[in-house]
């Protein structure tokens, strides 16, 4: 591995479809000023936040335009970068120890 | 009725421990079942899972999951789309179906050892979540073959491949009763929940859906990604597992039982997912190379993710950077080679085109992989189809079960790296495969390759059709051929014209 392929990079990795366009409005909304990146891949979609990637469960539900809950939101998680905290209200991508 | 908010009873829910009275604590948890390193119970109590789920979200969420995976297959089984997929696309799905439907099996009992055997109540709770998952992706992976059968015999591999000794079960046996089906629960959840599950199966479950997706194959893309929903949650077993062990003084024995479930599952998946990514998919409808996808997923996302944890990348990384170039490329020509004894028809598929497409995303390719398709073609443009099967039979891993191969080219590098265990040579693929046999000869030294078993006189008589027959070919289906008829070589006649 070249270290240009090391990062702070974390996030949800989320099948394409409403739930996905609805987790990129909110991660904008959720962490304002870090730097933020979508990777498309057709069947998913990779979002990634630098050190920090928080998705509110209030935030989301106004995209998703009805109540959600943040166990729904495992209906189109596929996976992640970092690690993950979840509680009732927020799920949290995040790293330990930083670059 | 207002109900409560899960944080506010969770704790309590999940706390299932008790003093024993009728039996010793030893009795209830062996350790050879449960933790054999005996970190205290308190240490496991504070076992926190990151990824937290009630029995009543699980069930609503998993119904969800599952009405929208067969709704997708109900609309795609009544179009033509099946009667149109090329061959190369019906290998991938033969060979997913055949490796992977009950292994998910297997990943259910394992599940279910941490049901039972977890020494931490969090980790039974989860596991019980795990366990229903992997119930659920069996029988998906069982049930959406199955259509299939009446066009083509060799999807039935879905259901049979486990019960037969197919030299590729073989492999996914050894290596799945390695780290599955014999490891107490602690170390399992290591190998399966972290190496395997949040390591590589993202490869095989996430990334192959971007072909399936380009190639139209909605019901499959829709599948695996729901599964890997399941699994992205599952998987977290392993992280505060890892997080106990380190902090109680077994950080180099979790370094290592990572080490040795990493590369078994490496090889079997450069094999499952590698061949598939970068030789059936047809050309057009590939999004990125097998190579990418790793650099992504395991380079990038899992390197980090072990780091974190305060555990380092393998030992044996320079190799396996190494064989991410390499290993998937010998086994397409070996597997082409020995195409009978597979029960999918592996496409040769190095047109021109294709092997622009390699030897660009594989720099050098041409020169020694291309050198052998070289000889392959010239043999069928002049109809010496019988020059394409090999006549001697090759040397297996003693380890991962593959064929021991390598880069060809000027220089053919291919040599096994051999053990002495109490009068008997084993032979290895690679440094990674003899370093893991030489952590625990005693548990893998009886073991026998399927040239082996040609040679003690189990497999009767010991010559091909024997040997076929042994692996189940041409009695669940007939084996492979060419998944384009030779087709592929084609732009070299025309080429040849001009
Ligand atoms: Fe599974
Ligand atoms: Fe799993
Ligand atoms: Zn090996």
């Amino acid at each position: 591995m070249t270290d240009n392929e090391r990062s702070n990079s974390v996030g949800p990795v989320l099948r394409t479809g409403e739930v996905a366009d609805a987790v990129i409005e909110a991660i904008q909304e959720d962490n304002p000023g870090r730097k933020f990146v979508i990777d498309d891949k057709v069947s998913y979609v990779r979002i990634e936040t630098e050190g920090e990637c928080i998705i509110r469960k209030e935030t989301l539900s106004k995209y998703m335009g009805r109540p959600f809950s943040i166990t729904e939101l495992e209906l189109d998680l596929t996976s992640f970068s970092g690690r993950v905290e979840t509680t009732d209200n927020q799920i949290r991508f995040f790293l330990e120890r930083s670059l | 009725m207002a109900l409560l908010e899960r944080n506010e009873w969770y704790d309590i829910a999940r706390d299932t421990n008790w003093t024993p009275t009728y039996v010793s604590q030893e009795n209830l948890f062996p350790p050879t079942m449960s933790d054999p390193y005996q970190i205290p119970i308190d240490e496991w109590e504070t076992f926190d899972e990151p990824y937290k789920v009630s029995f009543r979200e699980y069930v609503r969420t998993q119904r969800e999951k599952d009405g929208s995976a067969y709704s997708v297959k109900a609309a795609l089984s009544r179009s033509r789309f099946y009667d149109q997929a090329c061959e190369g696309w019906a290998s991938v799905l033969k060979l997913h179906y055949g490796t992977v439907a009950l292994t998910e099996y297997q990943a259910c009992q394992f599940q279910a050892r941490m049901v039972r055997f977890g020494p931490s109540p969090s980790m039974r709770n989860m596991a019980t979540f795990g366990m229903l998952d992997e119930m659920r992706h069996a029988q998906l992976q069982l049930f959406f073959p199955h259509e299939l059968v009446h066009r083509d015999r060799q999807y039935d591999w879905a259901h049979e491949a486990a019960h037969t000794n197919n030299w590729a079960v073989i492999g996914g046996r050894h290596a799945m009763d390695d780290i599955m089906m014999c490891r107490d629960a602690v170390t399992g959840s290591l190998m399966v929940s972290f190496a395997f599950e949040t390591g590589l199966t993202n490869l095989q479950m996430i990334g192959l859906s971007t072909d399936a997706a380009n190639m139209g194959d909605f019901t499959f893309s829709n599948l695996i990604t729901s599964i890997q929903s399941d699994e992205a949650r599952h998987a977290q077993l392993g992280t505060p597992t890892i997080e106990i062990m380190v902090r109680n003084g077994y950080k180099e024995d979790a370094q290592k039982i990572l080490d040795i479930a990493f590369w078994r599952v490496w090889r079997l998946f450069s094999v499952s997912v590698g061949i598939p990514m970068d030789y059936y998919i047809p050309l057009e409808q590939r999004h990125m190379s097998f190579k990418e996808f790793m650099h992504e997923w395991v380079n990038r996302q899992y390197v980090r993710q072990v780091e974190d944890l305060g555990l380092a990348k393998p030992w044996y990384w320079q190799h396996f950077l190494d064989d991410i170039e390499n290993h998937h490329h010998c086994q397409q020509g070996g597997i082409w080679s020995w195409r009978p004894t597979v029960w999918w028809n592996p496409p040769g598929a190095v047109g021109p085109k294709e092997r622009q497409w390699l030897e660009k995303k594989y720099p050098g390719w041409n020169d020694s992989y291309g050198t052998y398709w070289d000889v392959i073609t010239e043999n069928l443009l002049a109809d010496r189809e019988e020059k394409t099967h090999p006549e001697c039979v090759p040397i297996i891993c003693n380890m991962c079960q593959i064929p021991i191969s390598n880069r060809p080219g000027k220089a053919w590098k291919a040599r096994p790296y051999q053990f002495e265990h109490e009068g008997r040579r084993y032979n290895f693929c690679t440094e990674p495969c003899r370093w893991i046999f030489t952590t625990d000869p005693n548990r893998y030294k009886d073991h026998e390759t399927i040239v082996d078993r040609m040679y003690s006189g189990e497999i009767q008589p010991p010559d091909l059709d024997g040997v076929l027959k042994y692996m189940g070919i041409g009695v669940v289906s007939e084996g492979g051929r060419d998944g384009y008829n030779y087709q592929w070589i084609e732009g070299f006649r025309s080429a040849a014209a001009e």
